[in-house]
């Protein structure tokens, strides 16, 4: 009965805590309660009398809170029709079940990426395409099947590029309602690439925060012994070859732990440092030669281009070279890298992939930058009709080349290497699926997406076809040919990673070739929306200049002339944000202090622990010791004579108790300590103590 | 990307789910009302007959950890209170408690050496020799012991789970 009044008062605090909160942080806190469901159920219909009765007192106020009521609950039922809908769940699962969660995580990034092609798309048909469909000029030219490969001929003219949308204001009904092209099409792309760019802002900002790992020189063998252990595998095999595999770390784990650290020799470091200086310079030397191939191609290219208009069979396909060659480049150059890679002997596998990713980065950052550059500062001076048009054109090309070879790929490297693996050359054994490689081919074709959608609107929408159909090649794919992997993928890590290289090169490298489009270049005389302006940029200008003449959208211009338009409001923007970056690094330091502190803490309190109990105990056998020596019947007269000289001793368990019960929801069964009383031989008045 | 936490009606869809699913293993003796609260309980062989977890090497201490009195027979609220735990909406602390109970096989709310003996037995198939066994839950100890009592306690295990950021998604099931 007494045990029951500090759990009753316990409980009521909490429902007492619990009602005062706001009904979100309410939900929140009992979901993270570790109770079951229906002792959280109790405690929610406690709650909720609580405040009722709280409300009643209060009165009106309970009104108040209905609208806000309704509008969660309307805000419920749409995303639950949304989470109806589950596209793909099941084939996520399976993925899941069979290969893990690493394999998994490419399937669950493709599909993130799929949405931000999604709403591009919708969004840019909506907006631009549709009002273009009704001032459309009509199309001359005629349709053979090529185009759909090169994007040439019949595409020109149609609502695919750039040079097609018309610059003029387009109303259906005359003095009605018109819609301005220009500041739809700026807006609009605009208006995309700012919320991408905070969607990934807040994507990496929230796995920053749970994945982040303190400190690396920690415990790799424990965390992967209780943490790792994959959960969603279901597959009997899966399971077994999961057991396997860390069966075979641990064991590789065991005879290091017996290996002594062998020291290497001058000679035997110098070797080593000379071969990764060698595989490197060899890398980027690669990665140079690659550029430069790829830019006089391009050179080449547009001189064919230049040569007009025109339906030649052959000059189109000539113009397939270039994406040819940069996907050949993408495909092969990479496996040139992880040669490299086996060459140099590295200490971890870990460090192998790293490299390796961080070689096959550099390339496709170099090849897309010289493409870049080769676009902005060649194609947009040159001579033709519709410089956009080309640019679009070639993005479109590239864009489906690089399709088709990953399509490719996945045949030749899975497929017909199973096929090697299971009859020529058993040692082989079946493919894994290569996840680093498989994302990064993801991220570059999001790039050239991105850098695309300003030239050519509908690439996005093209892109998604493209990633869907990936998808289920992929999932097949792995499905029949690939094994699980046998090495640790650190998942977190790694998505964490892409996330940031999405980010980091991808999203502002396309910001920026899109800026410098948008402010600098001059849009082509003859084609598109932005015809005769001298930048882009100049037809918000003007819109803006329009707004003065109306006094109701004075407020618009002021904010434009002094916060967007003005340097000095940026730069202090970006003060602000230099110093608040600085606090919050303090900050962080601080508490990395305050950790260790903290940590030292908690190991001088075991110690004091310990040290306690050893004392307890050396008493304790004193005393036995000499209440042996006083009479030296039996354990009841012992233990009778006992009592008086109890007194002081009863003190001594109690110290201990105070000190070290710890704030657990854990109860203790046992007190850590009467363990060790009672081992110690016939010592029954241990137990009395309590 | 992947891990959503606020959502009401993702509980509520994933309920309903898994309402069919409890209702599927038994459909005799599940009633589709449960307005009036029925005592109904399955027993451990059917929820361990489950696709998600028949091949899982600790289904029996999962469902014992969630089981109304520690045997493996789970009712609804249970079933429900298993999977959600083990959903990907669940709070890491949450799981991380629950990670600990279910590899605390003697239930003393510590994960003494001989937890961590049949953990890492379970883990590989019991094919590491016994030395090799002892030698590696040595080892664990060792690294993951904060506060130096020869075993983990919620706190030591909390803290390992912190350097784990994996733990998320691979303490999860999916239904």
């Amino acid at each position: 009965m007494p045990e029951a009044d500090p759990v009753c008062r316990e409980e009521e605090d909490l429902v007492g805590s619990l009602a005062s909160m706001s009904s979100n942080e309410r939900i929140k806190a009992i979901q993270k309660m570790p109770k079951t469901m229906r002792k959280k159920r109790e405690i929610r219909n406690k709650v909720l009398k609580e405040r009722t009765k709280k409300s009643r007192h209060r009165g009106a106020q309970w009104t108040q809170g209905a609208p806000g009521v309704s509008f969660r609950r309307f805000g419920n039922a749409l995303s639950e029709f949304f989470q109806q809908l589950r596209p793909w769940h099941k084939s996520l699962k399976i993925i899941g079940a069979e290969f893990g969660t690493s394999v998994l995580s490419y399937f669950v990034f493709l599909k993130w990426l799929l949405n931000f092609n999604i709403f591009s798309f919708l969004i840019n048909f909506g907006f631009i395409t549709i009002p273009q469909f009704l001032a459309a000029e009509p199309n001359n030219l005629s349709f053979t099947g090529l185009e759909l490969l090169t994007g040439a001929g019949y595409f020109q003219q149609t609502v695919l590029y750039y040079g097609f949308y018309t610059n003029a204001t387009i109303s259906k009904v005359e003095n009605g309602p018109s819609y301005n092209m220009q500041l739809a099409y700026i807006f609009t792309v605009g208006i995309y690439f700012v919320i991408c760019f905070l969607i990934l802002l807040f994507s990496m900002a929230r796995f920053f925060s749970s994945n982040f790992r303190l400190t690396k020189a920690f415990s790799v063998n424990a965390s992967k012994l209780l943490c790792t252990w994959d959960f969603n595998i279901t597959n009997e095999e899966a399971v077994k070859l999961q057991q396997k595999n860390l069966l075979t770390q641990i064991k590789e784990d065991l005879t290091e732990v017996n290996k002594e650290v062998v020291n290497f020799s001058v000679m035997e470091r110098f070797v080593h440092i000379a071969t990764h200086l060698l595989a490197w310079v060899v890398s980027l030397a690669t990665a140079v030669a690659a550029c430069a191939g790829v830019y006089f191609l391009s050179i080449n290219n547009l001189k064919l281009f230049m040569k007009g208009y025109s339906n030649d069979l052959q000059r189109q396909s000539a113009m397939l070279v270039l994406p040819v060659i940069v996907s050949l480049l993408n495909t092969l150059v990479p496996f040139l890298f992880s040669w490299l890679g086996h060459l140099e002997k590295f200490q971890t596998p870990g460090q192998h992939i790293y490299v390796t990713i961080v070689r096959n980065i550099i390339l496709k950052i170099s090849i897309v930058g010289i493409l870049c550059y080769y676009w902005l500062n060649i194609v947009a001076t040159s001579e033709s009709q519709c410089w956009e048009t080309l640019v679009g054109q070639d993005i479109y090309r590239l864009v489906l080349v690089d399709f088709i070879f990953c399509l490719l790929g996945s045949f030749f490297g899975e497929f017909l290497r199973r096929i090697i693996g299971t009859t020529v050359c058993v040692s082989l054994g079946l493919p894994e699926f290569d996840i680093g490689r498989n994302v990064l081919d993801l991220i570059y074709a999001q790039t050239l997406t991105w850098i695309g959608i300003l030239f050519s609107p509908l690439l996005p929408g093209i892109q998604m076809i493209a990633f869907l159909i990936v998808f289920f090649v992929k999932k097949v794919s792995l499905m029949r040919n690939c094994q699980p992997p046998r090495e640790v993928w650190r998942t977190a890590q790694m998505t964490t990673s892409f996330i940031f290289l999405l980010f980091c090169p991808s999203f502002l490298g396309v910001l920026s070739v899109t800026g410098v489009t948008v402010w600098r270049l001059k849009p082509s005389e003859e084609c598109g929306p932005f015809r005769g302006l001298p930048s882009m940029y100049a037809a918000v200008d003007e819109w803006i200049q329009t707004l003065e003449r109306y006094t109701v959208s004075k407020w618009v211009v002021w904010i434009y002339h002094n916060l967007i338009a003005s340097e000095l409001f940026f730069f202090i923007i970006s003060t602000v944000v230099l110093i608040v970056t600085y606090l919050y690094w303090q900050i962080i330091q601080a508490r990395k202090t305050m950790i260790k502190l903290l940590h030292n803490q908690i190991i001088n309190a075991g110690q004091d622990k310990k040290f306690l109990l050893q004392k307890l105990q050396r008493e304790q056998r004193a005393k036995r010791r000499s209440s042996s020596a006083l009479g030296g019947r039996g354990q009841q007269r012992s233990s009778s004579s006992y009592h008086p000289s109890m007194q002081p001793a009863q003190e001594v368990p109690g110290y201990p108790e105070r000190a070290f019960d710890r704030n657990q929801n854990t109860s203790h069964n046992e007190h850590p300590f009467s363990v060790e009383i009672s081992s110690s031989s016939d010592f029954s008045p241990g137990k009395q103590l309590r | 990307m992947g891990n959503n936490k606020l959502n009401e009606p993702t509980r509520l869809s994933l309920c309903l789910r898994l309402f069919h699913r409890y209702r599927d293993l038994a459909p005799q003796l599940v009633p589709l009302d449960y307005s009036d609260k029925p005592a109904v309980t399955l027993p451990y062989e059917l929820i361990s007959s489950m696709p998600e977890l028949k091949d899982n090497p600790f289904r029996q201490r999962i469902a014992e950890v969630f089981s109304e009195h520690g045997d493996g027979n789970m009712t609804l609220d249970d079933f429900l209170d298993m999977f959600s735990v083990l959903s990907e909406m669940a709070p890491r602390d949450l799981k991380a408690y629950y990670a600990f109970k279910i590899y605390d096989f003697n239930n003393d709310d510590y994960i003494c050496k001989s937890d961590l003996a049949k953990t890492v037995n379970k883990l590989t198939r019991n094919e590491l020799t016994p030395e090799e066994v002892s030698l590696v839950c040595e080892k664990v100890i060792y690294e993951a012991d904060v506060d130096n009592d020869g075993k983990l306690s919620l706190a030591d295990f909390q803290h390992m789970i912190v350097r784990a950021p994996d733990f998320l998604s691979t303490f999860h099931i999916r239904i």
